[in-house]
């Protein structure tokens, strides 16, 4: 039952997913552990810090809503790449090191109590987003250098290196003071905490521009998901394809990461929940992706911020709380539409 | 390839151009506004919370953190959130004019958030004694109480002082400070609980170490021959069936002075390693717990 997508259809479908996702940042903006009205909000910020409350309260959430949107549809992108790179459904962007590498620098920044920061951001989101372009750097160097297929060597790499740095890791917090520990964990846990509007517009012009750029290789990947003959064939230049893709896919996660620390789930399972429901064809699933994980998040950093009032629960909890039994329900009842799934 | 190359060197020439006007304007200082006495306090930890009671801004302070518990009148301000996660939203609806925060990241972030709206924060390093009347000194400053805070100060080291003459005696109990029982972690000499310990007339039973609370071995253990084992409480609440659990785990060392002659003290840790005004009440607990023929229980 396989349907060709059209680009009316495409059209048609980024469009109401890019409406109901303003419409879900909005309402988000409204939920949080105090009460604001809206219309005292748009009178704007008045001349002294501290005139309108309401209005300082709705920019640090819109803040943290858009701060949502950019990591989840940066996960989810770069998940639908790497699942398409990797012919690995059990990929996701932590699995070529990012994770540990990301992880590492964190730590490293944490316990050496170096102060350097760039754009007002914050010492340990520099050192994880270099520390996860190193890690993937070097895991790219190693599984090219691999005699038979890259693909199996990739993964190879990324597992040992993945496992080498967590060890490090582990061994670097076991010297390390008490809240020097629980800021690492903290961090290691995934979180969306306040960050300076310089820092949040790179990061949206650099994911947006990533997507977009991965947008123009979608005809390539799908060729690619063919096998490395069949699109060889079809006229694919299968290592510069790789290359580029892979390249931008990292550094978006690695963007991602430097800013909320490691939430997972979202770059995993986002992409099939988005294939089981609208199909496999790159074109549409890549920017779909990116929508339904930049939804996701919002949502699941609403709930984690205003479940329990002034408390706040780690993201990366309810991402995995409520999205898995929300997939296999997916699962269940689509598996049977979809032939190429059996 | 020629639409991938503009692309990308408008997003990199945006970012460059945000990361440079970002660092512009952090160098220069917004009109400073005239330098007004804080009305509305908002403290972030506990110690803080006592010390801001402590110099007399008791009605000044707008909400605590909501671990505060010391004085009683504390328990009575509004919360915003707990000490290892404040709650941005609730600071800033408490309308303060002064944040008083800690050094460690978490803290520190929501420190830099709030001054990036306009509000004064306070950010303070409170990992020892000396530096707790840094911090008194500091808040003393900001909140037009210089006085008080070096009445306070004063009082504090007298205090200190008192407690360290009454237990200087040539033979200086062997302490063995526990900050975790598995695996087994102790307070090295370079922490604020070896000055504790110091204070109190005591020398700590483990030598010079790498680590701050480094993990110590069976071996390094029985060969240390502490005669006082105090260790930290899990929770404040139910110290007694703490202290029973803590006597069944080390009655199986009883190579140990301290277990022999029964010398394990469970002490409550908001009391004890609590950086506030109440540290010369806590030195006292460690001191009767080191030399109780001197200090009544």
């Amino acid at each position: 039952m396989a349907q060709i997508l059209t680009s009316k259809k495409l059209l048609h479908n980024l469009t109401i997913c890019l409406l109901i996702l303003a419409v879900v940042m909005c309402l988000c903006t409204f939920v949080g552990s105090q009460r604001i009205s809206l219309l005292k909000a748009l009178k704007g910020p008045g001349q002294s810090p501290g005139y309108n409350i309401d209005y300082e309260i709705f920019i640090i959430r819109l803040k943290r809503v858009i701060l949502a949107a950019i990591v989840g549809a940066a996960l989810a992108a770069s998940g639908v790449i790497l699942q398409a790179l990797l012919r690995n459904p059990l990929a996701d962007p932590y699995i070529l090191g990012i994770s540990s590498g990301a992880g590492l620098g964190a730590v490293i920044a944490v316990l050496s109590g170096i102060t350097f920061t760039f754009a007002a951001g914050s010492p340990m989101a520099v050192f994880a987003f270099c520390g996860s372009i190193l890690t993937i750097t070097l895991v790219w160097y190693i599984g090219k250098s691999a005699a038979k297929s890259q693909l199996t060597s990739l993964l190879l790499a990324g597992v040992v290196v993945n496992a080498f740095f967590s060890a490090v890791i582990m061994f670097l917090t076991s010297i390390a003071k008490s809240d020097q520990l629980r800021t690492t964990i903290y961090w290691l846990m995934g979180n969306l905490t306040d960050k300076s509007s310089p820092v949040l517009i790179i990061a949206s012009v650099s994911v947006i521009a990533g997507i977009t750029l991965m947008f123009t290789l979608c005809n390539k990947l799908n060729a690619m998901t063919l096998g490395d003959q069949e699109a060889h064939a079809l006229g694919v230049n299968i290592p510069r394809v790789r290359l580029i893709a892979f390249a931008v896919s990292a550094f978006i996660t690695s963007v991602a990461v430097s800013l909320s620390g490691l939430i997972g789930f979202v770059g995993l399972i986002v992409p099939h929940a988005v294939r089981i429901t609208f199909g496999p064809d790159h074109r549409q699933l890549l920017p779909l992706s990116a929508i339904a994980g930049a939804l996701f998040l919002i949502m699941a950093d609403t709930a984690a911020r205003s479940l329990f009032g002034q408390e706040q629960l780690p993201v990366g909890v309810i991402t995995a709380i409520a999205g898995g039994p929300f997939f296999l329900v997916l699962l269940a009842k689509y598996s049977r539409k979809v032939s190429w799934l059996k | 390839m020629k639409k991938i190359a503009i692309s990308l060197i408008i997003s990199i020439s945006i970012c460059v151009a945000i990361a440079i006007i970002a660092n512009h304007y952090k160098n220069t200082p917004k009109n400073a506004p005239v330098k007004k006495i804080p009305q509305r306090i908002v403290t972030l930890a506990p110690n803080l919370t006592e010390i801001a009671f402590g110099l007399g801004l008791g009605d000044k302070i707008a909400a605590v953190s909501s671990d505060s518990d010391y004085p009683p009148a504390a328990k009575q301000k509004p919360t915003v959130g707990s000490f290892w996660q404040p709650d941005l939203e609730s600071i800033i609806a408490s309308r303060p004019d002064l944040v008083i925060s800690l050094w460690f990241e978490q803290q520190k972030a929501i420190a830099e958030s709030l001054s990036r709206l306009g509000i004064d924060t306070i950010i303070l390093r409170i990992e020892k004694i000396e530096h707790l009347f840094d911090a008194i000194k500091k808040i003393g400053d900001a909140t037009n109480c210089t006085k008080q805070a070096e009445e306070l100060t004063e009082k504090i080291r007298k205090q200190i002082e008192a407690v360290r003459l009454k237990c200087a005696s040539s033979k200086k109990p062997r302490v063995l400070w526990v900050v975790q029982t598995e695996p087994l972690r102790i307070g090295g000499r370079d922490t604020f609980l070896n000055e504790l310990i110091e204070i109190a007339g005591g020398e700590n039973a483990v030598g010079f170490t790498l680590q701050k609370y480094p993990q110590i071995g069976t071996e390094q253990l029985l060969s240390c021959n502490a005669d006082v084992i105090i260790q930290s409480a899990m929770s404040s609440e139910n110290i007694e069936a703490q202290q029973k659990t803590a006597e069944l785990f080390w009655a199986k060392k009883n190579s140990l002075p301290a277990v022999k002659n029964k010398n394990i003290f469970v002490v409550n840790a908001d009391l004890v390693q609590r950086l506030g005004p109440r540290l010369p009440h806590g030195i006292e607990i460690i001191a009767a717990c080191l030399h109780p023929e001197i200090l009544e229980k």
